[in-house]
């Protein structure tokens, strides 16, 4: 107990130095921005960042980016989790199918995706599905991959216990290998869900006639530097609460019945 | 009837070098019988004890369980096993429920029932923790648990108190013996514990290694509740170790208990 309240006692020290180090390093940039050591072009005083994004809600432009943006990162993201679950199942659970497709697998990962956005450009346009397909790929390998080594760790015993009690094959693979995957299958959701809206908002910074993406090269185009540190404040937001979503879904389902 | 008919089975595992497991084994158990098979690692008996519960096929021979020859897994014959193999991810009661589940048994019913198997071994109480918060015992318990929630004719053992601390061990086996007297159950035990072997079973079969053969089968008379420095029980443990030791001279070095 006492140990307890002392570390409590020193984190707090910890924390209001590191609010203090942010407000110095913020207060910094705003005296030298203001006196002009550095041009307001390059750099914008936070209370001008502050205000413009203020303005972006107050005004409601942000909200219809902020919706497609959204709305691409969530149909390419649902559709890869699905997909590529469901694909590094079928490899791992189908005979021989994985040391067949491997290859494939492994050369198609190793595309750098950027490359072929243009490309998808020319196949689907530049809006939701041109997104939606980004994402999609953006998340697809990892997650399928992490699936893949996910299923191989389920402990032989798990799957002896289950031959005993007379498990029907999709008993096993619902009840025993799914679960037993989960924790290594969350590990890349979280990655794939930041990557993925890294995704969406560069497709949209290439191509797009919408979203935070279009947003942010639109305001950097008029040189207007206190909007685009503005977007990516709002975006980083953004970022932050989908991992927090992810993070909860997995306390809920993984993290009970693991020990520290 | 729920014995086992076990005739001139023989396991060979292929590979690069087939290793002769179990040679000739030639066995009867029967209804209600709480049989020890002994033996050092390496001599086959946890192969038999798979053979019996229908995770592996003899390569040779068959075996019958009451008038029907065995052929793979049953719900009949549980299975308690050296590591409890508890799922982390479910409670205590849900990995007990498991086999009740898994035959579409309803919630209400198999709560029950998984209930009633968590008193027995005595985990009342521990329904709703995870295996990582019990302790290896208690683990062991809720194997048990889980092998008895299916109503099983047969338990099939597999050094099931191998890795509890010896106070906890000696604890488990009075328990074992109170459930199976009280639940009418057939029991194999596999054990590489000459007293345990011997204080558990009413015949105890010792297997000599590599490739598993039946050395010797002793019976144990002696009438329960039994006393572990009964000096009849502690007889046939030396009748037991001169034939270890025997079977030690004659055949390898590696034969160690």
């Amino acid at each position: 107990m006492g140990r307890n309240s002392h570390t409590k006692r020193y984190s707090w020290r910890i924390i209001l130095g590191q609010v203090l180090l942010l407000l110095v390093m913020l207060v910094v940039v705003e005296y030298l921005v203001r006196v002009e050591i550095v041009g307001s072009l390059y750099l914008s005083r936070p209370t001008q960042v502050a205000e413009n994004i203020y303005e972006l809600f107050a005004e409601g432009e942000i909200y219809r980016h902020l919706l497609v943006t959204l709305n691409e990162f969530a149909a390419g993201y649902l559709l890869s989790v699905v997909a590529s679950i469901g694909t590094g199942m079928a490899l791992v659970l189908i005979p021989r199918a994985e040391s067949f497709f491997r290859p494939f697998l492994s050369a198609l990962m190793a595309v750098p995706k950027v490359t072929i956005i243009p490309l998808l450009m020319l196949w689907l346009g530049i809006g939701l599905s041109h997104k939606v397909a980004i994402v999609f790929l953006f998340c697809f390998f990892t997650i399928a991959f992490n699936t893949i080594t996910g299923i191989k760790q389920t402990a032989e015993a798990h799957l002896k216990v289950a031959r005993v009690l007379e498990a029907s094959w999709w008993q096993i693979v619902l009840k025993v290998i799914l679960p037993s995957a989960a924790p290594t299958i969350f590990v890349s959701l979280r990655v794939a869900a930041a990557t993925g809206l890294v995704g969406a908002l560069f497709a949209e910074m290439i191509a797009s006639k919408e979203g935070l993406g279009n947003l942010l090269v639109q305001a950097t185009s008029l040189y207007d530097t206190a909007k685009a540190f503005a977007i990516i404040t709002v975006v980083t937001v953004v970022s932050v609460l989908i991992i927090a979503v992810i993070d909860l879904l997995e306390k809920r389902i993984v993290l009970r019945w693991r020990s520290n | 009837m729920a014995g086992f008919f076990i005739s001139h089975v023989s396991k060979i595992y292929e590979g690069a070098t087939p290793t002769s497991t179990l040679v000739d084994i030639e066995l009867t158990i029967e209804d209600g019988e709480f049989l020890s098979i002994l033996g050092p690692s390496g001599c086959g008996k946890s192969t038999l004890l798979e053979i019996l519960a229908g995770l592996q096929r003899p390569t040779s021979g068959e075996i019958f369980f009451g008038n029907e020859k065995l052929d793979g897994p049953g719900i009949e014959r549980g299975v308690v096993f050296q590591d409890p193999s508890l799922y982390p991810w479910r409670t205590v009661l849900r990995n007990v429920e498991l086999g009740l589940e898994l035959r579409g048994m309803s919630r209400s019913d198999r709560r029950e029932a998984a209930q009633r198997c968590l008193d027995l071994v005595g985990l009342h109480g521990f329904e709703q923790k995870y295996p990582h918060q019990l302790s290896g015992g208690m683990r062991q318990r809720a194997g048990l648990a889980r092998a008895l929630a299916n109503r099983p004719e047969v338990l099939l053992m597999d050094e099931p108190f191998g890795a509890v601390d010896h106070l906890t061990r000696l604890q488990l086996q009075d328990d074992l013996l109170h459930i199976w007297e009280a639940e009418k159950k057939t029991v194999v035990f596999v054990t590489h514990d000459v007293s345990e072997a011997v204080y558990l079973g009413d015949r105890v079969v010792l297997l000599s290694p590599r490739p598993g053969r039946i050395k010797q089968i002793f019976k144990v008379p002696q009438p329960r509740p039994r006393k572990r420095d009964d000096l009849e029980l502690l007889r046939i443990q030396n009748e037991i170790y001169a034939a270890i030791v025997e079977a030690k001279s004659a055949e390898s070095l590696e034969f160690t208990i």
